[in-house]
């Protein structure tokens, strides 16, 4: 057996003894150029990943190696661009449809990537190693001080740092916050004038409690301004979508999405059969596009299940028959040390509300044009509406999977989707009479936010659960 | 200036005034920001009250209940006031138009809603420069006119509308030629006053304000500046100084600088653009409110168009430094002051940016000031 580390790595997150000889190459490159040393591969492979990732399942690994092709290949980025492959970026949150459909058209001549998501979350969750691109960004004009969301810190530092290339169009969809779609405009101008954008936008202005997919006119505007923004990426990297080919997109999500849903009943069983981040990881599948493509993830995703199915049947879990289960807002895998404080207390955050669906979002489209469909969809959706809608739709997913309460917060870098939680907090624990937490914290970026500084504050909220369960 | 203080009087003494219009079945409509036109609630017959208050850290604090901390002091201090029962305007609101550019004036628009204040969201697209944009502030205009013609009862003619247009158009042309006085050095009214005189501006009756600034700008012309030749001009960006929030720029002008020229996005008329007043009324409004002024700090594209208008204003008004005035949080413009001050450093011009959680203690203005003084000395070492 080899003793490099980096085969190690390899090995532990899924990749075939035949795939290791021909990755090994490439991933030593990207290392070099991500600013990964033996040391962090080493820390990953011995303690991050076995700790936080269910790396006993096959089907974990496989999913972890689809993040590690990933990185390589958008390591490869520049590489692409330089042969004439047109490379197309977005933001969270986005629909995916889109872009996908731009892949799939072109496969050979389009490069797509949400690359700040995709890093962060590989290079915090696996490595822990952020902090030197945000730091990167820090001092080059986003300052420290202001709370700035890391994901557009890492999208400016790893350009600065030769990490990514300068898009041939930055679609920056700006639904939700404000600073993504700015930041794509302060890189130009301070750093980069090749950094080209388009920006999609709408404003929140719809009163609390309004069904914002029943609002006719909210829903074509939208509409009209996913085709403008679909059209105007499509212009300037001069490639043309069929209809078509959307839909064939949106036949695949769709199944990849049930798929996920029967991830999300098996993670609500009792005893909770696997932790919180493993599973979360495959939601990215939902709201980051892969440049190398679904399909490998889905294959995770199906094994995975399986395992997942057998572990239930055997009533087998990482938690006590039993124990409290609480709804999160959103647990990520960059920080997946909150999930395990929890399950190290006893309380289980088995599926993160963000990504959960309701009964309406099940429900087909009322229309048949692909941009209402997706406008639709939007509006449906809990975290992109006003918080009364959205409590509405939160209290559906906790009554839907029996959960004991709810947690807010650890979005604090996001002056939309993090700004309502203390409010949405309150409208959920009047509605359901459940226990309600918030915590202030960072999904993204632990350096201010460590478990140091959380685990007294989990524990808490993890004592009162119990105690309400005994 | 007896004049500012007998403005400042008026302004002291509004919301007594409301209460008894109130009381007469006049309505008052508060609003939040600069795409919310005057114009339109004058012409149904209410009366429009502007929240613009700052400079106090309570206010902010009592929204944190209910908010993210890291969100914008300012757009807190609009409920905070209210929250803390130390507001004697909301509650007697009967209406609050708050427009929705950012996510914190919309989230300042839940909290309304949320805490049961009659509220309209005027949503404003950042994204200013499509059509389909330019049609959503337009149709946003349109409910906002239904709004109050439905709220006071009152139709709004073309001809109340222009009534009310030519009106606010004195008040800008006004504070114009009295802002365009500060080019003379050194400025006859500095920019605390200035700011003040704007802030003002939003609580008179519309008549005695024509009057009062009218006598203004002609005892300004026949005054002698308080101002030393050698005070360094300065421009003061940022997003906005609150109503109350004057610490700094008097302690910018008690250090011995004179604020020449401002550039804000809130709390100020834009006075350099006035609704033309033919053809379509409706379209006038809109046209001039979204797409004719400078845009703010908000809209995209917007900072290569702000910074060559800062180079613009540095050079109509002889500017010698630039301080920014940043507020804790807002994200926004932390971002902007980046690219502003890379601009200035390659005009060389000296730029100082500030922040303010509106805390204004005794140990935090302490060092405030030292921060300042020593910007306004090296600014006049350079002028040697």
């Amino acid at each position: 057996m080899a003793k490099d580390i980096n085969e190690d790595f390899l090995r532990l997150t899924g990749f075939e003894e035949d795939e290791i000889s021909q990755y090994l190459p490439e991933w030593r490159k990207a290392c070099e150029k991500l600013g990964l040393t033996e040391e962090d591969i080493k820390f990953a492979t011995k303690e991050q990943l076995p700790a936080h990732f269910a790396v006993e399942l096959d089907g974990i690994r496989k999913l972890l190696g689809c993040f590690v092709k990933e990185t390589i290949d958008l390591t490869k980025a520049s590489e692409y661009k330089e042969r004439g492959v047109k490379v197309v970026y977005g933001i969270l949150p986005a629909t995916l449809h889109f872009y996908y459909a731009l892949k799939l058209t072109a496969p050979d001549k389009v490069f797509v990537s949400f690359p700040d998501i995709f890093l962060t979350m590989v290079m915090n969750g696996f490595f822990h190693k952020l902090a030197p691109y945000l730091e990167e960004a820090e001092k080059a004009g986003i300052p420290y001080g202001c709370r700035h969301c890391a994901l557009n810190k890492t999208r400016y530092a790893t350009h600065r740092l030769g990490i990514i290339p300068s898009p041939d169009i930055s679609w920056i969809w700006g639904f939700v916050c404000d600073e993504g779609p700015k930041t794509d405009e302060f890189i130009r101008i301070y750093h980069d004038p090749e950094w080209k954008t388009y920006i999609t936008r709408m404003p929140h202005d719809q009163p609390l409690g309004t069904v914002e997919d029943e609002v006719i006119d909210r829903v074509e505007y939208l509409a009209n301004q996913m085709r403008d923004g679909f059209e105007a990426a499509q212009k300037e990297i001069g490639i043309k979508v069929a209809e078509e080919k959307i839909k064939e997109v949106i036949a695949i999500w769709q199944r990849y999405a049930a798929k996920l849903s029967e991830l999300a009943l098996l993670m609500t069983a009792d005893p909770q059969p696997l932790g919180a981040v493993s599973g979360r990881l495959f939601w990215e599948g939902l709201f980051t596009p892969l440049n190398t493509g679904i399909e490998q993830m889905e294959k995770a995703l199906d094994i995975t299940i399986k395992e997942v199915k057998q572990r239930v049947a055997n009533k087998e879990g990482i938690l006590p028959e039993g124990a409290p289960k609480l709804l999160i807002y959103s647990i990520h895998p960059t920080v997946p040390w909150v999930a395990k404080i929890f399950e190290e207390n006893g309380v289980g955050i088995p599926l993160s509300e963000f990504f959960i669906l309701t009964k309406k979002q099940l429900k087909p489209s009322t229309f048949e044009d692909p941009y209402m469909a997706a406008a639709e969809s939007w509006l449906r959706t809990s975290g992109m509406v006003n918080p009364g809608y959205q409590a509405e739709q939160i209290c559906e997913k906790i009554e839907t999977h029996k959960f004991d309460g709810m947690v807010f917060g650890l979005m604090d870098f996001d002056r939309w989707l993090g700004s309502s939680h203390r409010l949405l907090a309150r409208i959920v624990e009047e509605k359901t009479k459940l226990p309600v937490f918030y915590i202030e914290g960072d999904n993204w970026d632990d350096r201010d936010y460590s478990p140091e500084a959380l685990r007294t504050r989990i524990e808490s909220i993890c004592e009162i659960m119990k105690m309400r369960k005994a | 200036m007896d004049i500012l203080e007998e403005l400042a009087k008026i302004v002291r003494t509004r919301p007594e005034k409301l209460k008894e219009q109130q009381e007469k079945g006049i309505k008052i409509v508060g609003y939040i920001g600069r795409f919310v036109p005057e114009e339109l609630i004058y012409a149904s017959g209410a009366i429009p009250y502007l929240l613009c208050r700052g400079g106090q850290p309570e206010p902010p604090d009592a929204v944190i209940p209910y908010m993210l901390r890291f969100m914008s002091p300012y757009a807190r201090s609009q409920i905070g006031y209210h929250l803390l029962g130390i507001d004697p305007v909301v509650p007697m609101l009967d209406l609050v138009v708050v427009q929705c550019s950012d996510c914190h004036e919309s989230r300042l628009a839940d909290l309304f809603e949320y805490f049961e204040l009659p509220t309209l969201r005027l949503g404003i697209p950042p994204d200013w420069k499509k059509s389909l944009s330019q049609d959503y502030y337009y149709k946003g205009l349109t409910r906002l006119r239904e709004k109050l013609e439905n709220l006071t009862g009152n139709k709004i003619s073309d001809e109340k509308l222009k009534e009310s247009i030519d009106s606010i158009n004195k008040i800008r042309d006004l504070l114009s030629k009295i802002n365009l006085l500060r080019k003379k050095p050194p400025p006859i009214i500095g920019g605390d006053d200035f700011i003040r005189l704007n802030h003002y501006s939003f609580y008179c009756e519309p008549e005695e304000l024509v009057r009062k600034l009218t006598d203004l700008y002609e005892q300004l012309q026949k005054s002698e500046s308080l101002f030393s030749q050698e005070a360094p001009r300065l421009l003061l960006a940022g997003h906005v100084i609150g109503v109350g929030d004057y610490v700094v720029p008097k302690l910018i002008e008690d250090s011995g600088a004179v604020v020449a020229v401002e550039f804000l996005d809130e709390g100020v008329r834009h006075c350099a653009w006035n609704v033309k007043t033919d053809g379509d009324l409706m379209t006038n409004l809109s046209e001039t409110y979204y797409l004719e002024r400078t845009p703010p700090s908000i809209f995209q594209p917007a900072w290569e168009e702000r910074a060559e208008f800062i180079q613009k204003l540095i050079g109509d008004f002889n500017i010698d430094g630039v301080v920014w005035y940043g507020l804790s949080f807002e994200e926004i413009y932390s971002l902007e002051s980046s690219i502003i001050s890379k601009v200035m450093d390659e005009m060389n011009i000296p730029f100082l940016k500030l922040e303010s959680s509106y805390e204004y203690s005794r140990e935090a203005v302490g060092p405030l000031t030292t921060r300042v003084e020593s910007f306004i000395e090296s600014v006049k070492q350079r002028r040697i």
